[in-house]
């Protein structure tokens, strides 16, 4: 069978609106991909900012300057003077075992 | 008028024209111009924009963060964009810890952009992301989480260029400094943004890690004792270093100055005259050129002796805090601490020996740490001495200044069986995936004293410690340690200040096989200022703390009763306890255990032609030679010629007027 002309032109517009349709399929796609991975950085970073502070507030909270007076005064301790805690050897059978 | 002929071809001429005219147009544009155009066009829709590179983290030894770099936001806002005003001010006053009212107010009111300069972390600005009108603006800063631990030596960044402008931050700032990246962003008609991962030109590489040698557990038990010792004895400041001798790295460094103000690297920077401490590098001396053996005594003078200093009758009076009636022998002298006994022996050596000693224990030179503006510390050459006057002060450790990281490195000499290591900072250097780019291994510089020598002195020190001696109070009750003191009339404003003392302790722990130098320097402290009474006690405490810590990487298993070695075992007399050791012990495996002649290892001479004097020598110097000069100026040449090997310790002569 001989297409017309007009079948042509219909055909070509087809093509042409399945060839615009794929590019914006293909840009809309892109364009949502790239804001999925900039809300997936920005959680990243979000979450790095969190990790840091938590990191500080742990290590400021285990630090000599509040442990050590927090100690002295609510639990009575003190620091211990050298001749106050043994040093205990490593029976030989522990020492050579792995380490897990 | 005209034929219908003539009229059409006049027409179909101005047709012609006028496509030809759109021809040469067109051929003008997209191919004469094209590019041009294609390019402006791409302008006009996109932009390429710099992607900052991350700068490297700093930690401590243990992987404990001390500098890090975080992207931090500002906030802009524009109020015609934001559709509910009231939620906007409740959000921004409630993340932004702005007041509620004044933001209301302003986004009310005329204002057509709101700035709120933070800087802001990821977590504040997280719920303000796509709210509309508000508009997030970041940025790497620099932040250091243990906050004021360290910062003398990790220094900071210049504010207007981020690159480091001090401390550890400057001198391995291209370490540091990642390679900023490069992307493409597509822009539409309105100007608004979108990021596309296909349009990235260069990925940004980050900087690498460096981790330090600092231990922050140490560190801060340092920065604390330092602190509380300066307040309880009303001092003017002060340094505390420790140093692991068995490598040269740096485990502690605090500095303090009372008059406040940006905390300054002093352990680094600013010598002090060492006063006792140093007592021990005279004794090094007399040991290392035979002038003096275990029998030898002189008098100690009841306390006070004038020592001539000229032809024409011109004393000196040199004065004991102890008043010594009898005779004392080396290793008394410096267990009491006698400035007499000292300046006696001293005067059994030349100039140029107790120079060359010293200068091998490092004094005079910058160590070759990895941080700015290091201090050489100050010794004057030997033909400048005054000869009877300066061998005396040398001896009682004044007329020359030192860091205390260089009286660290050189106490560590000691420590090492008398080999010197460059003290460092830096443990490792890794990229940012992790991989390993630099490891420190201990960097020999020479032997200073024999390993036989270097017992002895040790065992001069356990003698301090002991019973009897000027640093008995920094004694633990059941680990040994060696120690000396040190108390130097302090010298400013170039005379020396009557009333205001240095004073300093110098220790190795434990007394066998020492795993850490300590040494504490206290600045004018008032009441008691002898360095027994003041830095002594605080090592003691430092230690004690360090012990019981399990954060600080101390060998216990080499402190076990069995495995302490003698000096600790006190006699009863404290002058019949200075014994001589039994074996010397080896902390550093260099020379290598296969090379025979321990003391003379071949090193090849580095080529310092073209380089000035100063710079020949100090390169010299730092491979372990020798320097002998023949001229000033620029460097011509050296014998034996760069490239050749010589044995460590030997002399190379640097020519600079053509080498014979």
């Amino acid at each position: 069978m001989r297409l017309k002309g007009r079948h042509w032109l219909v055909l070509w517009l087809v093509v042409f609106l399945l060839t615009a349709g794929a590019v914006v399929a293909r840009q809309t796609a892109a364009f949502r991909a790239a804001r999925r991975l900039r809300e997936l950085r920005d959680q990243r970073t979000a979450l790095e900012a969190r990790r840091a502070d938590l990191e500080r507030r742990i290590r400021e909270a285990s630090g000599r300057q509040v442990l050590v007076p927090r100690a002295e005064r609510e639990l009575g301790l003190h620091l211990p003077a050298d001749e106050e805690f043994i040093l205990f050897p490593l029976p030989p059978a522990a020492a050579a075992a792995p380490s897990r | 008028m005209a034929k219908p002929a003539v009229r059409i071809a006049a027409v179909q001429a101005c047709f012609a024209l006028g496509v030809a005219a759109v021809l040469a147009r067109a051929v003008q544009l997209q191919l004469v111009q094209g590019a041009r155009w294609a390019k402006e066009a791409e302008a006009q829709r996109t932009e390429r924009v710099v992607l900052p590179a991350r700068r490297g983290t700093v930690y401590d030894r243990n992987g404990v963060a001390l500098a890090v770099t975080q992207e931090f936001f500002r906030v802009g806002v524009a109020p015609n964009e934001v559709t509910d005003r009231r939620a906007a001010a409740r959000l921004l006053s409630a993340q932004l810890r702005v007041p509620q009212g004044a933001v209301a107010r302003d986004l009310a009111g005329p204002k057509r952009w709101l700035y709120f300069r933070g800087p802001y972390t990821a977590t504040q600005v997280q719920p303000l992301r796509g709210v509309k009108g508000v508009h997030l603006d970041g940025d790497f800063l620099r932040y250091y989480p243990a906050r004021d631990l360290a910062r003398a030596i990790i220094g900071a960044l210049s504010p207007e260029t981020t690159t480091g402008a001090s401390g550890i931050e400057l001198s391995l700032d291209s370490l540091l400094t990642g390679v900023p990246g490069e992307a493409v962003l597509l822009k539409d008609r309105a100007g608004r943004r979108y990021d596309s991962p296909s349009r990235l030109v260069r990925r940004p590489v980050a900087g690498n890690d460096v981790y330090l040698t600092l231990d922050a557990a140490l560190q801060e038990i340092a920065e604390r004792a330092l602190a509380d010792a300066l307040q309880a004895m009303r001092a003017e400041g002060g340094d505390i270093v420790f140093l692991d001798p068995a490598t040269g790295e740096l485990l502690a460094l605090a500095s303090r100055q009372a008059s406040g103000g940006a905390p300054r690297p002093s352990t680094i920077t600013d010598p002090f005259e060492p006063g006792s401490t140093a007592k021990l590098f005279t004794a090094a001396a007399l040991l290392a050129f035979r002038r003096v053996d275990s029998t030898d005594r002189v008098s100690g003078e009841n306390g006070i002796w004038r020592m001539p200093v000229d032809s024409r009758g011109r004393v000196r009076v040199i004065t004991d805090a102890h008043k010594e009636r009898g005779m004392l022998t080396l290793a008394q002298a410096i267990q009491v601490s006698s400035n007499i006994a000292m300046s006696k022996f001293a005067q059994r050596l030349a100039p140029e020996e107790q120079f060359g000693v010293l200068r091998d224990f490092g004094f005079g030179s910058p160590t070759g740490i990895e941080f700015p503006s290091e201090s050489r510390g100050r010794l004057e050459r030997p033909d400048r001495w005054q000869p009877l006057y300066t061998r005396a002060s040398v001896a009682m450790g004044y007329e020359f200044g030192v860091t205390p990281v260089q009286l660290a490195a050189a106490y560590a000499a000691i420590a090492n069986d008398g080999i010197l290591l460059t003290p460092t900072l830096v443990r490792e250097v890794r990229r940012s995936d992790g991989a390993l780019l630099y490891r420190h291994r201990p960097e020999p510089v020479r032997r200073v004293v024999s390993s036989e020598i270097a017992a002895r002195l040790r065992a001069f020190l356990a003698g301090v410690v002991g019973e009897g001696g000027t640093g008995e109070r920094a004694q633990l009750a059941n680990y040994a340690l060696l120690g000396k003191t040190g108390t130097a009339v302090r010298f400013a404003g170039g005379r020396y200040v009557r009333g205001e003392y240095t004073a300093s302790f110098a220790a190795l722990f434990p007394a066998d096989r020492p795993q850490l130098v300590v040494i504490v320097k206290i600045d004018n402290p008032k009441g008691a200022y002898y360095g027994g009474l003041t830095a002594a006690p605080v090592t003691k405490s430092m230690l004690q703390q360090a012990l019981a810590s399990h954060r600080v990487a101390i060998d216990r298993s080499r402190l076990m009763p069995g495995d302490t070695a003698a000096p600790s075992a006190a006699p009863p007399h404290p002058r019949a306890s200075i014994a001589e050791p039994a074996a010397p012990t080896v902390v550093v495996p260099w020379p290598d255990p296969g090379d025979a002649d321990s003391g003379a290892r071949a090193l090849p001479v580095p080529d310092v032609a073209g380089e000035s004097v100063r710079e020949a020598a100090l390169a010299l110097h730092r491979r372990g030679f020798r320097v002998e000069l023949r001229g000033i100026g620029r460097v011509t040449g050296t014998t034996p010629p760069a490239g050749q090997t010589a044995a460590a310790g030997s002399a190379v002569t640097v020519w600079t007027g053509g080498v014979p």
